[in-house]
């Protein structure tokens, strides 16, 4: 990359570029995280027959083409990384656009698919499965929020080719995010 | 190496590989077609192996894809693959820690009474029953939780007044005043037809004019339960 970055995001003792590094740090906590809420998820669950009715409830059609939505999102995300690692910043900045498109697709389904549960009685205070369903879904979708917001602030810098190597970043994130909801597909969807 | 490794990280570090992220996409497509599919063959054919190897197999498939090809961890420095393994191990060791306390419900010492009963009321919920009845507490419970049969709701409830075979001899009638009706007396039928029964069991006997210790018992039965119990009472009339 041509143009001059501080110091502080160049100097690597690991041999990681700083962001890069610190990106797989907060990956590191995330795992935790997701992995703990869906953990106590799966152990309640193997515990509890009866949830199965309760899981019944959930929009499997719905879930399946949300899951299509983000896996494309994520492919559109490493096209937009390419194009970045070859200097094409508008391009980078077209494709970083379709991922947002995608975030926002899939914001729109759920908006949707939790209308629907919400009206037929399905809160999150209904039992316990729906306790988890909305904690894990949502906290999954305030990652999606976030992640759709800050890939707005890379794309305005890519297409006038500032920072491209935030655009590999920001798409780790994001593909942690469509690997999270790889699991939640199954768990919360097809596990009936 | 780690100067070799400096360097392509400088220009980034595509360079030592070419992914084809189409084909890679793909198969993530073809793999979660499977995975949709899969699991309506499981359920289908009843075999829960297949549900579990495409849903979950499937999801750690495309898992480590995406991980490996997307985000480049196959060729990211080794530490950050050691950084994301030993977060992982930690997750393992807290679940493998308290799984035996969260999935069993009793041990030698102690038992999980709050989840024991939780998934008695949600197994009745499922079969049939609404959640709001199967949560109802008190001793009404169990006869709503294991299934409907007139006989034994007139049994378990309406007989501690009414007797079980329906002379108003109940245990509990004994003290009542008025007496609880006697089914089996002809007089009692005269001018009682099966609409007046229901309204009496939904709605109580004040409702026709009688004594308020016949409780209105509408909340416990579906519309056609009623009909049901109304029917039973029903049984005990005396052929003319
Ligand atoms: C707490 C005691 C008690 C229980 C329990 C009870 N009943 Fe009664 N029932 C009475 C009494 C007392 C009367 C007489 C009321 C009157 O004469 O005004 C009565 C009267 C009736 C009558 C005749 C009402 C009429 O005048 O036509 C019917 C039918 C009846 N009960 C059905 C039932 C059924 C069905 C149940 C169970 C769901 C039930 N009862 C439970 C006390 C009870």
């Amino acid at each position: 990359m041509a143009h001059a970055r501080p110091i502080a995001t160049t100097r690597s003792a690991t041999g990681i570029p700083t962001p890069r590094l610190a990106i797989w740090w907060i990956l590191a906590s995330e795992v935790v995280i997701f992995g703990g809420l869906l953990g106590a998820y799966l152990m309640h669950r193997i515990g509890h027959p009866e949830w199965a009715e309760a899981a019944s409830h959930t929009q499997t059609w719905i879930g399946a083409v949300n899951t299509f939505v983000l896996l494309t999102s994520s492919f559109t995300a490493v096209l937009a990384h390419q194009a970045a690692e070859k200097g094409k910043g508008k391009e980078a900045a077209k494709l970083l656009a379709f991922t947002i498109l995608g975030a926002l697709t899939f914001l729109m389904i759920k908006s949707y698919e939790w209308t629907i549960e919400i009206m037929a009685g399905y809160t999150i205070t209904a039992n316990t499965f729906w306790s988890f369903y909305y904690t894990a879904a949502g906290l999954h979708a305030l990652h999606v929020i976030a992640g759709a917001i800050i890939m707005g602030f890379i794309a305005v810098d890519a297409y006038r080719g500032r920072e491209l190597h935030r655009v590999e970043i920001i798409g780790i994130y994001w593909h942690f995010v469509d690997v999270v909801w790889i699991f939640l597909f199954p768990l919360l969807y097809i596990a009936k | 190496m780690s100067e070799n490794n400096e360097q392509r990280d400088e220009h980034g570090h595509d360079d030592g590989h070419h992914v084809n992220y189409f084909k890679i996409y793909l198969i993530l497509l073809v793999l979660f077609g499977i995975s949709v599919i899969g699991p309506e063959v499981g359920a289908v054919t009843g075999l829960r192996w297949i549900t579990l190897i495409t849903a979950f197999g499937i999801a750690f498939v495309k898992a480590r894809l995406v991980v490996n090809n997307f985000m480049h961890l196959a060729w990211e420095q080794r530490i950050a693959k050691w950084l994301l393994a030993s977060s992982l191990i930690l997750l393992l060791l807290f679940v493998a820690g308290v799984a035996p306390d969260v999935m069993n419900h009793e041990g030698n010492n102690w038992e999980n009474v709050a989840a024991k009963q939780a998934v008695e009321r949600g197994l009745a919920a499922a079969s049939g029953y609404s959640e709001e009845e199967a949560e109802s507490e008190g001793p009404l419970e169990g006869v709503i939780a294991s299934g409907f049969s007139a006989q034994n709701s007139f049994g378990q409830i309406c007989a501690t007044c009414h007797g079980v075979g329906g002379e108003g001899d109940g245990a509990a009638g004994a003290a009542l005043d008025p007496a609880p009706a006697s089914f089996i007396d002809p007089v009692f039928w005269q001018g009682r037809d099966r609409d007046r029964i229901i309204t009496v069991i939904r709605d109580g006997a004040a409702a026709v004019g009688g004594s308020a210790l016949m409780a209105p018992w509408g909340a416990l039965y579906t519309d056609d339960q009623l009909e049901q119990m109304a029917d039973y009472v029903m049984s005990f009339r005396p052929n003319q």
